[in-house]
C-alpha cells in the first residue's frame, strides 16, 4: 500500500481555511527533497487526440530507463526525460460505440450507458482531482475544431471527455473559442485599488446574491428532477461567487499570453458540419495549429497564474472530420482512419504532429518557474486517444504517455504492462493527487493502481 | 434506448429486433394498443429551458437585440438531433458564466445613451426626482414579458432594489442595466417554468396556466415568446380550453413567423443546412460551388414549404413531389432550360429520374462523403432519420475482428465496391438494412447530378425497401415505397413530437408509447397532413395538461 499523503489543500483546509487565499509558494515553498515523502500532484492537465496512433512507429525500442524514441514520439525526444511512456494498457471499461466508448472511458473508465443518455456511467478523474482544490475556476476544458462531422457542432458522445462529478455525471462542454476564453481569463478591469473596478464587482456579487436566492425559493415548488436542475444551476451560481472571492494574486510568472489574430478561424464552425465531413472550411482548418497554440498559451497561463488547478484541451473530437492543409493532408483525418481505407501514411503524419503539438505545451510548462521548480514539475499531464488501430477500433495496447513529476512520478522510462487495464492508471493518477482509493470502475475493469509509476 | 432515432451513436440491437417493431412491420397492424391500460396519459414535462435559437428570438423580441449572443453558449448537447431535448440539458460552469458575461452585455447595449428611451419614454431628459419611478416602470415592464406571466408581489421591488443599490455609487443608466442584468439570468426567464392550475372541469387534473400556455404554443410554433394576441388570449382564459389552444395554434402556423422553425426542423432532420460548404474537387464536379450548395437547400426548403402550405400539405407529398423550385442558376446545374432570372420557381421534374425531396440533388449531396457517392451512408440516413429503424454499429469484438472496410477505390462501380456486403453474412446481417436503399441512389453523383454511368459502366440502380418483398429499379421507384410506408410516416410523427415537446420519447414509458401511438394515428387519419400534425401536437394531453408531480411538492 501507498503511503496516505496529503494534497496541500487538505494542509490548508485542515489549517482553516482562511489560509486558502495565500499564494501557495509562501507555504510550501521548499523544494521538495529526495522522493521519499512525495508531495500530492498540483495540477493536472489531459490532453485529447483522435483516432489512436500507427502502433508500430509509435512503439519505443531500448529498455525502461534508457528507451528509443519511436518515429511518431520522436519530436518529443527534447523533453524526454519528463516524459513516460505508457505500454501495454488496455481500454477494458471502453463498452460501447467504438470510437464513442472509447472517448467516454478515456478519463471516466466506465462503459458508455444508455441509462445516461449513451455518456459516461461515473464522474471523469479530471472532476474528481478538480474537487480536492479551491480554485477560482474548478477546471477548465477547452477544444479547438471540435464537433465536426455527425456532432453538427454539438456536444455529442462522440467528443466529449469530461463528465461532472454528480449525480447524472453530465457531459460538460468545452471553451471553443480562443479570444472568448482570453477575454474571460486575462482581460483585466482594473486593480482593486480601483473605485469603480470595486464598484462593479459590488454589483456583480448583489446580483449573483438576488439569483442565488431566486434559483433557491423557485426550485422548491417544483418536481424533484426539475428542482435537481434548478439546483444545478444554483451550484454552478455558487461557483461564480466563490470565483469573484478568490481572486487570483498577479505574479511575475502570471503573464497574459499574447492573443494572436485569429480572425480565420470560426470557433463555432462545426454547426455547419455534415456527417461525413464533406463541409469544408479551409480557413478554419489552417488556422488549427495557430489556435490550438494559442489555447495550450492560455491553459498553462491560467494554471501559472493559479486560477485553476485542472485543465483539458481537446485536439478535435472522435470523428475528426477536419482536414490538416499544413500537412499536405487535404481529406479529413476519419478518411485517413477508415473512411476511405487505412492510410498508414497520413495517419503516421498526423500523429507525429500531434507528438510536436505536446512537445510544445511541455515546454511551455517547464518554463514555468514556480519558485525552484517547474509547473511540469509539479503536474501531471495525461495524453490519449479513444483507440489504438484506426481500421479496426481495436481499443488494446493504448498509445498513452504522462507527463511531468507531480507526486512523485518518476518520468523519463516506457513502461511495459501486460495488458492491464488502462481503469488501473486512472487509479493511480488519483492517488498521484492524494485521492487514497484503491479501485476505479467495475471490478472486471480494474485490479488496482499500477506498479512502477513512483 | 435513451437516443431518439436521430441519434448517431445508436445502440440499439440489431435492426428488426427492437421490440413491438418490425422492418416488415408495415404491412400488418399492431393488435393491441399501446394506450390500453395507460392512465397516466400525460406523462413527463421535464423543465425546459431556453435554446440558443429560442434565446436569440426572446431577446430580441424583449429590448431589440438583434446580435445573436447565445452564440456564445457553449454547445447544446445533440440530444435528440433538434438540439433542444429537456433531459439533456447541462448546465455547466462555463454556461452559467456566459449566462452572466452574455446578460451583461445586453444589459449594457440596452442601456446605451442612444437607445435606452425604447425601453420606456420616462427615460428622455430624466430629473433626479424621477429616476426610482422610471427604473421601476421599466424593470416591470421588462420583468413581465421576461418571465412571460405577471409579477407576484415583491418581485419588481427585489429587481428595483438591485438598480437603488447600484445607484448610489453609478450613474442611472448603469444601476438599471444591473437589474436587467439580473432578470436576464433568472430561472423565470431562462427556463420556461410551468406550475400550472387546477382544471375547472377536473380539478384532479393540472393545466398549465394561462401564461404557461401561450409560452407552449409561442416556443413552439415561432420559437420566440408570446405576443399580444397570445397574451391576451391568456389573460381571458382562452388557453384553458382544447378549443382555445387549437384556435391560437392555428392563428400561430398560418403566421409568417413560423416558417423559420419548420425550417429550422428540416435543416436538422435532412442533411441540407450545409450544402453551401460542401467540399468537391473542382476538376471532378466543376458546374458545384458554394452558391449552388447554397440554393440546392434552398430548392429542398421551397418544395417542402410550397408542399406543406400550397400543395397537398402532406409528408407523402412532398416526398414524391413531381415538380421542384429553381432559379436560373440552379436549372443551370440541373440541365433545364427556360428557367430566368434569379427568383426561385415552380418547375416539373422529369419523373423517369428525379421524385420528391430524397431525390433531390441537395439531398443526395448532402448525404455524400467527399467526391465519391457512399450507399451506405445514404441508406442508413433513410432507415435511421426518416423511418426511424435503428442501426446498431458493430461493437462484438468478435465481429470487429473479422470486419476490414473495404477499399472504396477498388471498384468501378458502388455496387462492386460495396459488394463484400452482400457476400460476406456477417456484413449482410446489419447491411441488408441500409445498402439496398442506397444502391438506388447510384444515378445521383457525389453532387446530386443524375448519371447512368460511372467510370464507363452503366449503373445498376435496382435496390429495394427492407421489410418489403418489393424489388425497384431505381430511387423514383423507392420514392413511392418510401411514402407509403408506415414506417415512415410514424417516424416523420415521431420526429415533430421530439422536436415539438423538447424529448426523446422511447417505449420504456407507457405515457410516451401511448403518446406516440395516437399522433401517429392522428396523422394517418389526417391523410398524412404535416399542418394537421403540427396542430393536433397541441391538442394531446401531454400538451394540454401538466403531470401532476406530487412527490416532489413541498
Amino acid at each position: 500500500m501507498k503511503p496516505f499523503r496529503l494534497s496541500r489543500r487538505a494542509l490548508l483546509r485542515g489549517a482553516g481555511g482562511v489560509a486558502i487565499a495565500l499564494p501557495w509558494l509562501e507555504v510550501m515553498g521548499v523544494p521538495k527533497p529526495a522522493r521519499a515523502q512525495p508531495m500530492a500532484a498540483q495540477r493536472f492537465v489531459s490532453v485529447y487526440t483522435p483516432g489512436g496512433t500507427v502502433l508500430e512507429k509509435w512503439r519505443p525500442t531500448g529498455s525502461e530507463t534508457a528507451p528509443v524514441l519511436s518515429p511518431i514520439l520522436v519530436p518529443l525526444e527534447p523533453i524526454k526525460n519528463k516524459l513516460l511512456v505508457l505500454d501495454g494498457l488496455d481500454l477494458k471499461s471502453a463498452v460501447g460505440e467504438q470510437h464513442q466508448a472509447g472517448i467516454i472511458a478515456l478519463l471516466t473508465g466506465t462503459i458508455q450507458t444508455s441509462a445516461n443518455r449513451n455518456y459516461a456511467a461515473g464522474p471523469s478523474i479530471d472532476q474528481l482531482i478538480a474537487s480536492r482544490f479551491m480554485k477560482p475556476r474548478k477546471s477548465l476544458e477547452m477544444a479547438v475544431r471540435w464537433a465536426t462531422g455527425k456532432a453538427h457542432g454539438l456536444l455529442s458522445p462522440m467528443n466529449c471527455v469530461n463528465f461532472e462529478n454528480a449525480a447524472g455525471f453530465k457531459p460538460i462542454p468545452p471553451r471553443l473559442d480562443p479570444v472568448q476564453i482570453w477575454n474571460d481569463l486575462f482581460k483585466v478591469g482594473g486593480s482593486s485599488t480601483d473605485m469603480d473596478a470595486a464598484a462593479r464587482l459590488e454589483r456583480k456579487k448583489s446580483v449573483l446574491d438576488f439569483l442565488d436566492k431566486r434559483y433557491a425559493a423557485l426550485s422548491q415548488r417544483l418536481g424533484a428532477e426539475d428542482r435537481a436542475k434548478l439546483e444545478q444551476h444554483l451550484t454552478k451560481i455558487r461557483d461564480i461567487e466563490r470565483a469573484l472571492e478568490e481572486t487570483a494574486m498577479p505574479t511575475a510568472r502570471c503573464q497574459p499570453p499574447m492573443l494572436v489574430d485569429t480572425s480565420d478561424y470560426n470557433p463555432l464552425t462545426g454547426l455547419n458540419s455534415t456527417d461525413d465531413g464533406s463541409a469544408r472550411d479551409t480557413s478554419t482548418d489552417a488556422a488549427i495549429p495557430k489556435v490550438g497554440k494559442l489555447m495550450m498559451d492560455m491553459l498553462v497561463m491560467a494554471l501559472a497564474c493559479d486560477m485553476t488547478a485542472v485543465g483539458t484541451f481537446q485536439w478535435s473530437d472522435t470523428e475528426a472530420k477536419h482536414t490538416f492543409p499544413w500537412l499536405g493532408l487535404k481529406e479529413h483525418h476519419h478518411f485517413y482512419q477508415h473512411d476511405g481505407g487505412f492510410k498508414p501514411v497520413e495517419c503516421e503524419k498526423i500523429y507525429t504532429w500531434y507528438s510536436q503539438m505536446h512537445l510544445y505545451l511541455l515546454q511551455a510548462m517547464d518554463a514555468v518557474d514556480m519558485g525552484g521548480h517547474s509547473l511540469l514539475d509539479e503536474s501531471v499531464v495525461f495524453f490519449g486517444t479513444e483507440l489504438q488501430e484506426p481500421p479496426s477500433h481495436q481499443k488494446a495496447n493504448m498509445p498513452l504517455l504522462l507527463a511531468g513529476g507531480g507526486g512523485g512520478l518518476r518520468a523519463g522510462r516506457w513502461l511495459k504492462y501486460d495488458h492491464l487495464s488502462h481503469n488501473n492508471l486512472l487509479v493511480s493518477l488519483l492517488n498521484l493527487f492524494g485521492d487514497t482509493r484503491t479501485m476505479l470502475g467495475k471490478p472486471e475493469h480494474c485490479t488496482g493502481p499500477l506498479s512502477n509509476l513512483t | 434506448m435513451a437516443t431518439g432515432p436521430n441519434g448517431p451513436n445508436t445502440q440499439g440491437g440489431p435492426p428488426g429486433t427492437t421490440p413491438g417493431k418490425t422492418p416488415g412491420g408495415d404491412a400488418t397492424d399492431q393488435p393491441t394498443s399501446a394506450c390500453q391500460g395507460v392512465e397516466d396519459t400525460v406523462g413527463r414535462s421535464p423543465l425546459r429551458r431556453l435554446t440558443r435559437f429560442e434565446y436569440n428570438n426572446t431577446v430580441r423580441d424583449l429590448v431589440g437585440d438583434t446580435s445573436s449572443p447565445a452564440k456564445a453558449f457553449p454547445s447544446e448537447e445533440i440530444g435528440n438531433g433538434f438540439g433542444n431535448d429537456a433531459d439533456a440539458q447541462n448546465v455547466s460552469g462555463l454556461l452559467a458564466e456566459q449566462f452572466s458575461t452574455v446578460a451583461q452585455a445586453i444589459a449594457e447595449r440596452a442601456t446605451a445613451a442612444e437607445v435606452i428611451a425604447k425601453l420606456d419614454a420616462c427615460a428622455t431628459n430624466l430629473v433626479a426626482d424621477r429616476e426610482e419611478a422610471c427604473a421601476r416602470t421599466i424593470v416591470t415592464k421588462l420583468a413581465t414579458r421576461a418571465y412571460r406571466r405577471p409579477l407576484v408581489s415583491g418581485e419588481a421591488d427585489a429587481l428595483v432594489g438591485l438598480y437603488t443599490a447600484a445607484r448610489t455609487k453609478a450613474p442611472f443608466a448603469v444601476s438599471l442595466s444591473t437589474a436587467i442584468e439580473a432578470l436576464l439570468q433568472t430561472p423565470d426567464f431562462l427556463y420556461r417554468v410551468e406550475l400550472g392550475a387546477p382544471d375547472a372541469a377536473k380539478p384532479e387534473r393540472l393545466r398549465p396556466s394561462g401564461p404557461e400556455m401561450a409560452t407552449r404554443l409561442a416556443y413552439l410554433f415561432w420559437g420566440s415568446p408570446p405576443d399580444a394576441v397570445l397574451d391576451a388570449a391568456a389573460a381571458s382564459g382562452e388557453l384553458l380550453t382544447n378549443a382555445g389552444v387549437r384556435k391560437q395554434a392555428e392563428r400561430l402556423l398560418a403566421d409568417p413567423k413560423a416558417r423559420p422553425v419548420i425550417r429550422f426542423f428540416f435543416d436538422n432532420l435532412l442533411p441540407i443546412s450545409s450544402l453551401s460548404q460542401l467540399e468537391r474537387d473542382a476538376m471532378l464536379y466543376p458546374t458545384f460551388n458554394a452558391s449552388i450548395g447554397g440554393y440546392l437547400r434552398e430548392e429542398t426548403q421551397r418544395l417542402l414549404e410550397y408542399e406543406i402550405f400550397e400543395g397537398s400539405g402532406t409528408w407523402p407529398g412532398a416526398l414524391t413531389a413531381p415538380y421542384t423550385f429553381m432559379n436560373a442558376p440552379l436549372a443551370a446545374f440541373y440541365g433545364m432550360s427556360g428557367v430566368t432570372g434569379m427568383d426561385f420557381t415552380k418547375v416539373p421534374v422529369d419523373t423517369t429520374r428525379r421524385l420528391g425531396v430524397l431525390t433531390q440533388a441537395g439531398v443526395m449531396a448532402g448525404s455524400t462523403p467527399s467526391n465519391q457517392t457512399n450507399p451506405v451512408l445514404r441508406g442508413s440516413f433513410v432507415a435511421q432519420k426518416l423511418m426511424c429503424r435503428p442501426l446498431a454499429l458493430p461493437t462484438d469484438p468478435n465481429i470487429l475482428a473479422k470486419v476490414k472496410p473495404p477499399d472504396p477505390y477498388s471498384g468501378k462501380t458502388a455496387r462492386d465496391r460495396y459488394g463484400a456486403h452482400s457476400k460476406d453474412p456477417v456484413c449482410a446481417a446489419c447491411h441488408q438494412f441500409m445498402d439496398p436503399i442506397g444502391l438506388t441512389f447510384e444515378n445521383y453523383d457525389a453532387v446530386g447530378a443524375y448519371r447512368t454511368q460511372e467510370n464507363g459502366v452503366t449503373i445498376d440502380a435496382s435496390g429495394s425497401l427492407p421489410g418489403t418483398d418489393t424489388q425497384v429499379p431505381n430511387a423514383v421507384e423507392l420514392a413511392r415505397l418510401i411514402a407509403a410506408s408506415e414506417d415512415t410516416q410514424n417516424c416523420f410523427a415521431l420526429q415533430w413530437i421530439n422536436y415539438a415537446y423538447g424529448r426523446t420519447l422511447g417505449d420504456d414509458q407507457p405515457a410516451d408509447a401511448c403518446l406516440k401511438e395516437q399522433v401517429a394515428r392522428t396523422f394517418r387519419e389526417s391523410g398524412e397532413n404535416v399542418r394537421q400534425l403540427l396542430l393536433n401536437l397541441t391538442q394531446t394531453d401531454a400538451f394540454l395538461y401538466l403531470p401532476s408531480h406530487a412527490e416532489g411538492m413541498p
